[in-house]
Parts: C-alpha cells; structure tokens; sequence
C-alpha cells in the first residue's frame, strides 16, 4: 500500500470517537488498552475521563468526547496510552480500529472555516479514498497543555 | 560521560563524605590512627583513579592532601584544628571539581585558588614543627617534590616516594597504571593481582577496565572493611520500576487466586504464588531503605563550621543512626533537618559567656536522635539552648501581622508554639548569614508535610528546644481505610484517622444536627463539625435519610467528621503520583490500585479540613481538656447566699466540707488551713457570720487556684458542672468580661484574683509559714 505513493508515509493508528475518524502517528502510541477499568475524578477538569491503571502506574486520561463537547459514551471506552515530558497519559476514544499507512501527499491543514477548538486539537486531516481521517498530535492532548489552553 | 567516570565520581563523593565524618571524628580523637587510615584511604582513591582518568587537577589537589595525611597516618605530624580546616577545605575544593567534571564533564579551572590550597597544605605538613615527632628531615626530603608549579614528572617521583612511604605502614596503595615499580615482596602478590586487569593509560577506558578501588586491599592493621564491599549501586529509578512492578504482579495474583479458587491443585500453587509475591515486595521495599547515618554523616561538619562562625561551643551528639528509612524520604528530610539544626545552633544555643551565667556548661549540646515509632520513623533535633520565649512569639507573630492581636491574646501556648511555621516568622533579632531571614520553619514544615509526615516543637524558656519530625516509614505505602461515597472508592490515611461512627437508616436524620448550613455531630458532649464528601466533591447527592458512616479525622489538629456512604477493609496501599492537572484539585494526595484491582483516590485530610474551615482545636489528643478551648468554658456552678456564681472549673482544686473549728480568724478576715498551708477565704455567702459560734456546724468551701496561690471561697450549694460561651457584648464584638451563660441563664464568674491575699492581713500568727501553694487536686 505505502508502495503507491511517491511522497513518503506513515503509520497511524485509526480510532473512532462519534462519526469520526482520527487518526494518530503509531510510532507516539505506547501502547493501546481495551475497554479497561477507569475511575472518575470528581473535581477533575472537564477533559479528564478519569483515571486508568497502566503496569503499576496510574494514568490520568484525557476524553476526547469530553474535549470535544460530546456527549458521553454509552459503551466502554478504549484508552491510548502516550507518553509526554512529565510521564504517561491516557487518551478515551470509542474504539481503536485498524493501522493505516498515509502519505503526506494526501495531508491537508485545518480549514479555516473549523471552529476555534478543534483548530487547535487537530492537526488537518489526511484524505482517504471514501472519508477524511481527521489527524490528532499526542502533544496536543497533554493534559497540562490542554489545562493552560481550555481553563475551565 | 561514560559510566567509568560516573563510577568515579559516586565513588568520589561517597570517599570525601566519609572523609569529612571522619575529619570531624578526628578533632575530638586526635590520635585515632584508624580514622587516620580511613581519610587517606578516601584521598588516596581519589588521586589513583583521577590519574588514570587524566583529570590532573584533581590529581594535583589530592596528592598535596595525601603527602599532608601521610605524614599524619605515620604520626610525624599532630592533627590539631588548623590541619582540620585546611583538610576540610581541601575537601570543599574536590567536590566543586568534581561537581564541575558531573555538570560539564571538565573539570573546570581556578589555578590561583589550587596553588594557594596546595600551599595551605604544604605549610600545614612544615608549620608546626613542635608537633613533628620522628623523622622530619626524612619527612621534608620525601615530600619536597611535591611543590606547584612543578612538572608533572615531579609530581610523579612525590607520588612515588610517598607509596613509599605509605608501604612502610603496610597499606598499599593501588598500583599506578604506567607506573609499575617493583613491588615489595610482602605485597607483591596482592599488588599483581590488583594490577593485572588495569589498561595503560592509553587505553580506551573500557567497562571491564573499571579500577577495583573497591576491591582495594585493605591495610592489614585497620579491623573495620567498610560495608561497601558487599553493597552494589543500583539506580532508585530501577527500584522504582521494580516496586510497581511487584505492584502489577500483586494484582495479577489477586486476579490468579479469584479464577483458581475451585481447583485445588491450583490453590495450593496460587498460596505460594502468594507467599513468594509478598516476599519479593518486602524485599524490593528494603531494597529502598537506608539507614539516617547516610544523612545524619554531614551533619558533624555541619555543626563544627557554625559553631566555629557562630563563635558558639557546640557538642553533637547522634543516636539511633542505624534507623533505617525509605531512600526518597531520606532526601526529603535533608533540607528540613539541615534547618533545624542551623536554627538549633544560631537561635537555640547561646553564647559560651550566657550560658556559663545560667549555670549551664559552656558547650551546649544539640542531640540530634532517630528511632522507630509504629509506623513512622521520628528524628529529633533537641538543643539545650535559650528555647523559646512564648510571650516573644506572640509579640512576633503580631507584629508581622501574622495573626490579629486580639486572637493571639486568646491562644494558649500549644498554638503559639504552631506560629514559628508560619511563613514570614522569624524571630532572630537580626539577619545573620545562617538565619534569620523568616524562611525555616515554613520550609521545615511544608517539606516535611509533604512527604505525608509532621513536624511538633515542644520548647521551654532557658531549657531549651525539641523539634520533632515524624515521618513515615515508606513514602510508597501507607495504611489506609477505603470508604465508599456515591459508588467510588476513596481512600483515608489511617494516621489521620481517629474514631468511626456508623449511623443507620432512621437515625441519620435525627443525630446529625445543623446550625444553618453547617452540618454537626455531638461526639461525646461536644459539636464536631461534619464534612460530607459526596457535596464536597459535587457528587451526585444522597438522600437524607440513607445509612452513612462518619470518619472521624483529625489533620495537623483540625478535628472533623467526613460522612461518606460506607466502609470498606482497611488496606496498605501503594501511593501512586496523580499528574498535576489533578493534584491542583488539592483534595486528593495521589491514587492508589486496591487488591481487588480497582483503582482509588487517596483524600487529604488537611486540605479538606482547610477547605471546609476547620478550625485548629487545643485539644491535646483525643479531646481531652478542652477548657482552653477559646470561648468554651467548663464552669462550677455555685450558689453563694441566694445568688448563682460561676467559678472556672480549671481553677477549682478541691470542694470540702468543713468544720467551722477548722476556720481561723487572721485579723478581721477569715483564713482556713488547707494541707499545711493558710488560704485567705472569701466569706461570699456569709456562712461563717449566719452560722454563728457553733463549732460543730459544717461549710462549704471551695479551694482555687489563682495564679500561684490558693484561695478559698465559701459557698452555700455547689449546683453543677457546667459548659458555658462567653458572651461577646453586643456590637463590640469583644469577650465581655466577667460573666457566662449557663443554663441559659447570665451568671456572674467569681473573680478569683478580687480576694486579698494574706500580704494584706495584719499580723497573722502564720504569716512566715505562708508559701504559694502547688496545685493538688
């Protein structure tokens, strides 16, 4: 598949939140856990879905259905586990789907007409044959980056 | 920078800290030849491995202390204090250059201050010549070549003579690589098989290459092989891993035992996945521990350099240095104990000349203890100096405006001893160079509470002062009790934790009372204020009536009721960090995965309590002797003719009936003997004038305290003991004076000080057998 485009490629880890497709780079996913055990934290801010076990440590996890203004999953969430200058993260998405190989060719930035807070979570979209599969950057989704960026 | 000069540079580190134990050892045992032994032993390591390493400052520095301890080894030369400086100035040096070779790999450059070292040490070795016992010719020619500015080369044949020298004494140094002269026969054998695996110098240092200072041979003579030679290094970020690692496979064995609990053969192997499990997670914890000596080592130098600034004699004296605690809590307590003992030094000892006027040894004693209580580890700082002036730190406190004047007039002494941690709290009468300047204390406290432990100072005037800090054994694991609120789990540090009430169905509505907002629990006679976590932390409500537990929690003296939905198993729990995002919440002090896998939030009771205002309460422990209590009086209610009087309960010492005989008359007033003593009496009730001259008739007096003296007072019933507010007048909003409400009633106190002591009364046959009394109850 990455045979077929001239402009070099990469690897990115599909996962599904709602009706969309996003897409981030595998070579920033630690490691990907299913459906595990969280823990809400009240207080918490408002994109904290709250915390998952991962080897022995506790991790805080982002909702990207929280950050986004969704409403909140009806089923089990899958956790992205990343890792930042400070430690390990989560991220909640609805589920993980399949490895793509993009190009950067088929990349393009955020359209101006996108609303203020996605401009700033996404980071453009790659067009795939029949959908656009939008493209996340883990060091947008820290959760101290997003604590200075979105105060509650 | 590769790992055999990191190796170096630990190694380094660790020789100059017990050459810094052991120089300050050496100034109050001159003679210890084995200490002797122990210092050139660190310097000599130094200077063979920097030689190889090619660090020649290094080199230079070290071979001018080594020819100076040399000399001092062999006992041609008396330690006296000056060498002591000079060597421990020696030492500062080394560990700048070697600070320099950790942060930029060179190791820096600062000729004038070496030569001038270098010629400090070189005066030291000729200076006191009455001191030099045997052989100083020998000794001048032996270290002659070791001059700066010489050439290396020369260096060199001062490092060859002084081998020499050093082989004389039996304790072979490490052979030099590229310097292999022969060796004498007695270690020859030794000799070759330390050098044997060394490269030239021009090798590539490799790992396999590492010199074995380590392995070093010891002198015969000296008895004591450091523990080092069983020890390895190991990197805490390893440990770290390692313990949650364990954690994970705690859980997964919990996990284990649950699935194969039908199969017998597989329970029997899942007990001793068990056993082995729980094995390797106290092993790994131990790993962790240290014992306080690897901290309390600098604290000798320490107390030498202030007392020497300070122009003060201070003696330290050191127990319970095996004690053993967590390697991270070891660091944490660093600074704060660093601060304690300046602050023990500068503002608890006197000066030398002071303390001889108040009788005490001119050399005051700063005793600095470790040991074991329960759970905690506590280390004290306790000086025998000035202590604390309690009525200062008022006048301090108020001054910074650290608390309203009025309130600190109504604090007993238990609270103003808690004002020294306030941030901005100093009461050096200038700024020194050790102290003085208003942070200490806070730092103290905050460092210490941090790492979840306390910090108590008990102090008294002209005796002195003891801080206290109380940390815990691990900062990993803590004992906890999990509670439930609205289906999540949270845990509550048992240190916090004092007492439980459960309330079931019905009685929660009745037993909980409220004052407006404010929810409030009689525990034993008295409101405690109550805090419900489902509201605290916005939850989702619960009904008014369901079941709930209280936990009864007392942070640093905030006494309060934590009502959750129920209880679950107290558990030891490992502490998890929560990222920052969360900490900034401040009710939770981490999270913690239980045994049954789920994960929980640990509370921290203090910041609740200070959310909540919680107020600090006197009380000693468990709420006893509140009397001190601002605006909560205990009272004994008496009747006094046909008028009620309210007499302070703590100052009443004892009720008695007696017989009138019993009652003297000192001039006009009347007088009573009370265990050996004469008390002036107030006749309030004019018992003594109704009951005429009937000697049999019996009253009743009430004995007091006031101040220092004992005064009796007539009364004609004692009513009850009663708790009572002071009333504040209306819109002063001050105390009014005088008088309380009891039962509902406004009673007057009876004002102790108002009756006239005995100094007053003419010619009273007891007068010279009058002392104050000592409080009996």
């Amino acid at each position: 598949m990455s045979d077929v485009h001239a402009s070099p490629t990469q690897e990115v880890c599909s996962v599904q939140v709602g009706d969309t497709l996003y897409g981030v780079p595998i070579a920033h996913v630690l490691e990907i856990l299913g459906k595990p055990a969280t823990q809400p934290v009240p207080l918490a801010p408002y994109f904290v879905g709250g915390l998952v076990h991962y080897r022995g440590e506790v991790l805080t996890a982002v909702s990207l259905r929280r950050l986004l203004g969704m409403e909140p999953a009806k089923t089990p969430e899958d956790v992205l586990v990343f890792e930042n200058p400070d430690g390990l993260f989560g991220l909640f998405v609805d589920s993980v789907g399949e490895v793509l190989h993009v190009s950067q060719a088929e990349h393009e930035p955020n359209p101006a007409t996108l609303e203020a807070r996605r401009q700033h979570l996404f980071a453009g979209a790659w067009k795939l044959k029949d959908r656009l599969l939008v493209s996340l950057e883990p060091e947008r989704l820290d959760p101290m980056r997003l604590a200075s960026a979105f105060p509650a | 920078m590769d790992d055999l000069t990191r190796e170096f540079l630990l190694e380094s580190r660790e020789g100059l800290d017990r050459m810094e134990r052991c120089l300050t050892d050496l100034e109050t045992h001159p003679g210890d030849t084995e200490l002797l032994a122990e210092i050139f032993r660190s310097v000599h390591t130094i200077k063979g491995t920097t030689g190889f390493l090619g660090f020649s400052r290094l080199e230079a520095l070290s071979h001018a202390g080594e020819n100076l301890l040399g000399l001092l080894r062999d006992g041609k030369l008396a330690a006296h204090p000056g060498i002591i400086s000079g060597l421990l100035a020696l030492m500062d040096i080394l560990r700048g250059v070697l600070q320099s070779i950790d942060t930029t790999g060179a190791e820096g450059e600062s000729p004038q201050a070496d030569s001038a070292m270098i010629a400090r040490l070189e005066e030291l070795q000729h200076g006191d010549a009455s001191v030099t016992l045997a052989e100083p010719v020998l000794a001048a020619v032996e270290t002659a070549p070791s001059h700066p500015g010489k050439s290396r080369k020369s260096r060199g044949a001062g490092r060859r003579s002084s081998r020499q020298h050093g082989d004389s004494q039996g304790t072979p140094p490490p052979a030099e690589p590229g310097e292999a002269g022969p060796p004498k026969e007695a270690e020859a054998a030794l000799r070759d098989a330390e050098s044997q695996p060394r490269p030239a110098p021009a090798a590539v240092p490799s790992p396999s290459a590492r010199p074995a200072t380590q392995a070093q041979p010891e002198p015969p003579a000296a008895a004591t092989p450091g523990a080092a030679d069983s020890t390895l290094r190991v990197d805490v970020e390893l440990l770290n891993r390692m313990m949650n690692l364990v954690g994970e496979l705690v859980l997964t064995r919990n996990q284990i035992l649950q699935a194969t609990s039908t199969d017998a053969n597989f329970a029997l192997l899942g007990r001793r996945l068990d056993m082995v499990t729980a094995d390797l997670r106290e092993s790994v914890m131990k790993a962790r521990m240290q014992p306080v000596s690897h901290l309390f080592s600098r604290f000798p130098r320490l107390v030498r350099d202030l007392a020497l600034a300070l122009d003060k004699r201070v003696r330290l004296e050191m127990e319970g240095q095996e004690t053993e605690l967590d390697k991270s809590l070891l660091e944490a307590i660093r600074d704060p104990l660093t601060h304690s003992i300046r602050n023990a030094i500068d503002h608890g000892i006197e000066m030398p000349d002071v303390r001889v006027a108040q009788g005490k040894p001119a050399e005051g004693l700063v005793r600095l203890r470790a040991c074991h209580e329960g759970s905690h580890v506590i280390v004290e700082v306790h000086d025998d100096g000035a202590g604390m002036s309690i009525e200062r730190i008022r006048q301090k406190a108020v001054e910074r405006q650290l608390v309203p004047p009025q309130r600190a007039e109504q604090m007993n002494e238990r609270e103003i001893l808690q004002l020294i941690f306030l941030p901005g709290f100093s009461t050096a009468a200038a700024v020194t160079s050790v102290s003085g300047r208003g942070v200490g204390m806070d730092v103290v406290r905050t460092n210490v509470e941090k790492i979840g432990g306390k910090v108590e100072v008990d102090s008294h005037a002209g005796k002195g002062t003891i801080l206290r800090l109380r940390i815990p054994l691990t900062l990993a694991i803590i004992p906890a009790l999990i509670v439930h609120s609205r289906g999540q789990n949270f845990a509550v540090p048992q240190a916090s934790l004092t007492e439980l009430v459960h309330m079931s169905a019905g009685e929660t509505d009745s037993r909980i009372e409220w004052l407006e907002n404010a929810a409030l629990y009689r525990l034993r006679g008295r409101l405690l204020p109550l805090v419900f976590l489902d509201r605290l932390l916005q939850q989702a409500p619960r009904e008014r009536t369901a079941p709930c537990d209280i936990a009864i929690l007392n942070a640093d003296g905030r006494r309060f009721g934590l009502v959750v939905d129920g209880l679950a198993d107290p558990e030891e729990i490992v502490v998890k960090p929560l990222a920052a995002v969360l900490r900034e919440i401040g009710y939770y002090a981490g999270a913690t995965i239980l045994g049954n896998g789920e994960m929980a939030l640990i509370l921290n009771p203090g910041a609740i309590a200070q959310n909540a205002n919680v107020s600090l309460s006197s009380e000693a422990d468990d709420g006893l002797g509140d009397e001190n209590r601002a605006g909560h009086h205990d009272f004994l209610l008496v009747e006094t003719g046909n008028r009620r009087a309210a007499l302070p309960l703590e100052t009443v010492v004892r009720i008695e009936r007696i017989p009138r005989s019993r009652i003297e008359r000192a001039g006009s007033r009347p007088v009573l003997r009370f265990e050996g003593q004469l008390l002036p009496l107030d006749d309030a009730a004019s018992e003594l004038i109704d009951a005429g001259d009937d000697p049999e008739a019996q009253t009743t007096v009430v004995v007091c305290r006031d101040g220092d003296r004992h005064v009796g007072m007539t009364v004609s019933q004692v009513l009850d003991v009663t708790g009572g507010k002071q009333l504040e007048q209306a819109g002063s909003g001050g105390v009014a004076g005088g008088i309380t409400l009891l039962h509902e009633r406004v009673t007057s106190i009876v004002s102790l000080s108002g009756i006239p002591s005995l100094e007053c009364v003419a010619e009273s046959p007891a007068m010279e057998d009058f002392q104050p009394a000592e409080g009996q109850r």
